[in-house]
């Protein structure tokens, strides 16, 4: 794997000059251009934050806010395995004709989703500070956050974009199952909801097994590492008892190890197969 | 002598999924009851080219010409046997590869350079060089989707002698393009020959071979059938493609 790694340092202008061209590329000949990746979240969080609160009358304070913060690295996991899928199909003409580190393609995807993502976190910041949210220390480990989902995310393309080549099935399964993982994940709920529905015997376990889930743990750092806990005030009332348990940063640290290891298995993975792409397409 | 490129009994076999390729239903479907047809594109192949020789390399479509230069330019990895490459390849395989048309040439000449494996810093001072090569000075700064077919690929051909090989493979791309852009083709890879720069060309066009090459290799159904001279081996094959003796060769062209 060093000799692999050591190759595509060699073509790392490949890779910057590929997610140059995505980034060019993806709003081209569009007149709002990058701001559709701004819209795309704004929107959906909009709605969602609609049908929770006025028509499911689920009266959470500051939902949008909550919701936001987890709807983000979502988003950035959503769209970078979709993408995935065509990382490497869609580059077929090059395939057949050059000799380039294959990684490179659905490396160079995942890293333009990346930027993506963190220029709407930027714009995310701009909105916390705009409606006075308290700047916390935790803040400052948001680099870290983003690390540990690109690795997992990264890990996951490798697996998608190679088995892709194979089975063009794989990135319907992909929209499926990310369709459900939507709902799986703690993005339009709170993390303490499924704690709170768990049998009190087993509550412990099972919630432990839940954050071992890498994207469970990820969405949840980002909402109680970038937001003040969530509390209600006293004067509202809500349908139920929710108390915001404290983050777990072991689970954290857990997750990180988890998401190398995807990562290298992953490119482990992909490198086994990648000279057979050619042979494929 | 030094040689350059040294291929040792080298054994190339890809596998044909007959029907519904690439899906799990095939799979589960292969996986029960069929094998895949195999397809031996090349069955033993011993080559040799000294360091500042000009190989051709010619035979029938489905010879195994194009998946020879495919391992020696590393996009095939060999099914058994030994490839040694001495020195930078680079492969004259498709001109353009990784163009985008909604990029302009200058965009495009980054990227493509870059697929090729130069680095971006040196791409620099070389970008007057390849526009004014490819005869495109007005139409660099437009995107490529404007441009003709011709323009692309000189384009593409302006960048890819950019790279300065040890070893360049070409092949058949000088067979498009306007007599003087093939003109312009030629002396560049005279250009090379006289830089001492191994070249290893598949050509169909045999006055070509007869000008360009010191050696030439007729490669028949996986297989070297003959070897020499670029004179008597493109006689020989001349002879052998009269019509008529294509028939026993008729079932294997599909």
């Amino acid at each position: 794997m060093l000799k692999e790694l050591s190759e595509l340092y060699k073509y790392r202008d490949l890779l910057t000059q590929l997610v140059v061209r995505d980034l060019k590329v993806r709003y081209k000949n569009s007149v709002l251009g990058f701001l559709w990746s701004l819209i795309n979240p704004l929107v959906q969080v909009a709605t969602i934050t609609l049908v929770v609160k006025y028509i499911m009358r689920v009266e959470i304070p500051n939902y949008s806010a909550y919701l936001l913060v987890a709807y983000l690295p979502w988003m950035f996991f959503q769209m970078s395995l979709m993408d995935a899928s065509q990382a490497v199909l869609k580059h077929h003409d090059m395939l057949k004709k050059v000799y380039f580190p294959r990684e490179v393609l659905p490396l160079s995807m995942v890293i333009a989703n990346l930027i993506h993502f963190l220029l709407a976190v930027a714009v995310f910041f701009v909105y916390l500070l705009v409606i006075g949210t308290p700047i916390v220390a935790t803040w400052l480990l948001l680099p870290v956050l983003i690390l540990i989902e690109f690795l997992l995310i990264t890990g996951l393309a490798f697996f998608i974009s190679c088995l892709n080549v194979f089975y063009e099935d794989i990135k319907y399964i992909v929209s499926v199952l990310l369709n459900i993982l939507f709902y799986l994940t703690p993005v339009i709920y709170l993390s303490e909801m499924i704690y709170t529905k768990l049998p009190a015997a087993t509550r412990n376990i099972f919630f432990s097994l839940y954050q071992l889930v890498p994207l469970n743990t990820i969405v949840i750092a980002f909402r109680k590492l970038l937001l003040p806990p969530y509390s209600v005030p006293p004067h509202v009332k809500t349908a139920f008892e929710l108390k915001d348990l404290p983050f777990n940063y072991e689970f954290l640290a857990i997750t990180g190890v988890i998401s190398l290891v995807i990562a290298i298995l992953g490119y482990a993975y992909f490198n086994a197969r990648k000279w057979s792409f050619a042979e494929q397409i | 002598m030094e040689y350059s490129v040294e291929i040792q009994d080298v054994k190339k076999t890809f596998k044909l999924w007959h029907g519904q390729a690439g899906s799990l239903k095939s799979m589960m479907l292969t996986f029960c009851s069929r094998k895949p047809e195999e397809l031996q594109a090349l069955k033993g192949v011993n080559i040799s080219v000294r360091q500042g020789e000009t190989l051709a390399v010619i035979g029938k479509n489905g010879s195994g010409k194009s998946t020879m230069l495919g391992i020696i330019g590393r996009i095939y990895k060999p099914t058994s046997g030994n490839v040694i490459v001495r020195g930078r390849v680079s492969a004259l395989l498709e001109l353009g590869a990784g163009f985008h048309p909604e990029l302009t040439g200058i965009e495009n000449i980054y990227l493509n350079g870059t697929i090729l494996g130069i680095r971006t810093r040196d791409m620099k001072g070389k970008i007057d060089e390849i526009v004014q090569f490819a005869e495109l000075e007005k139409f660099i700064d437009a995107p490529i989707k404007t441009y003709s077919k011709g323009m692309v690929m000189r384009l593409g051909f302006s960048v890819a002698v950019q790279v300065d090989p040890d070893v360049l493979l070409v092949d058949e791309v000088l067979a498009v393009g306007d007599e003087s852009f093939q003109s312009k083709c030629y002396s560049k890879i005279e250009e090379f020959q006289k830089l001492g720069k191994t070249i290893i060309f598949v050509s169909h066009d045999l006055p070509a071979v007869r000008r360009v090459a010191s050696r030439t290799i007729w490669l028949d159904q996986g297989l070297v059938h003959m070897e020499g001279s670029a004179d008597s081996v493109v006689d020989a094959y001349t002879i052998d493609a009269v019509p008529g003796k294509e028939d026993k060769d008729a079932g294997e062209a599909n």
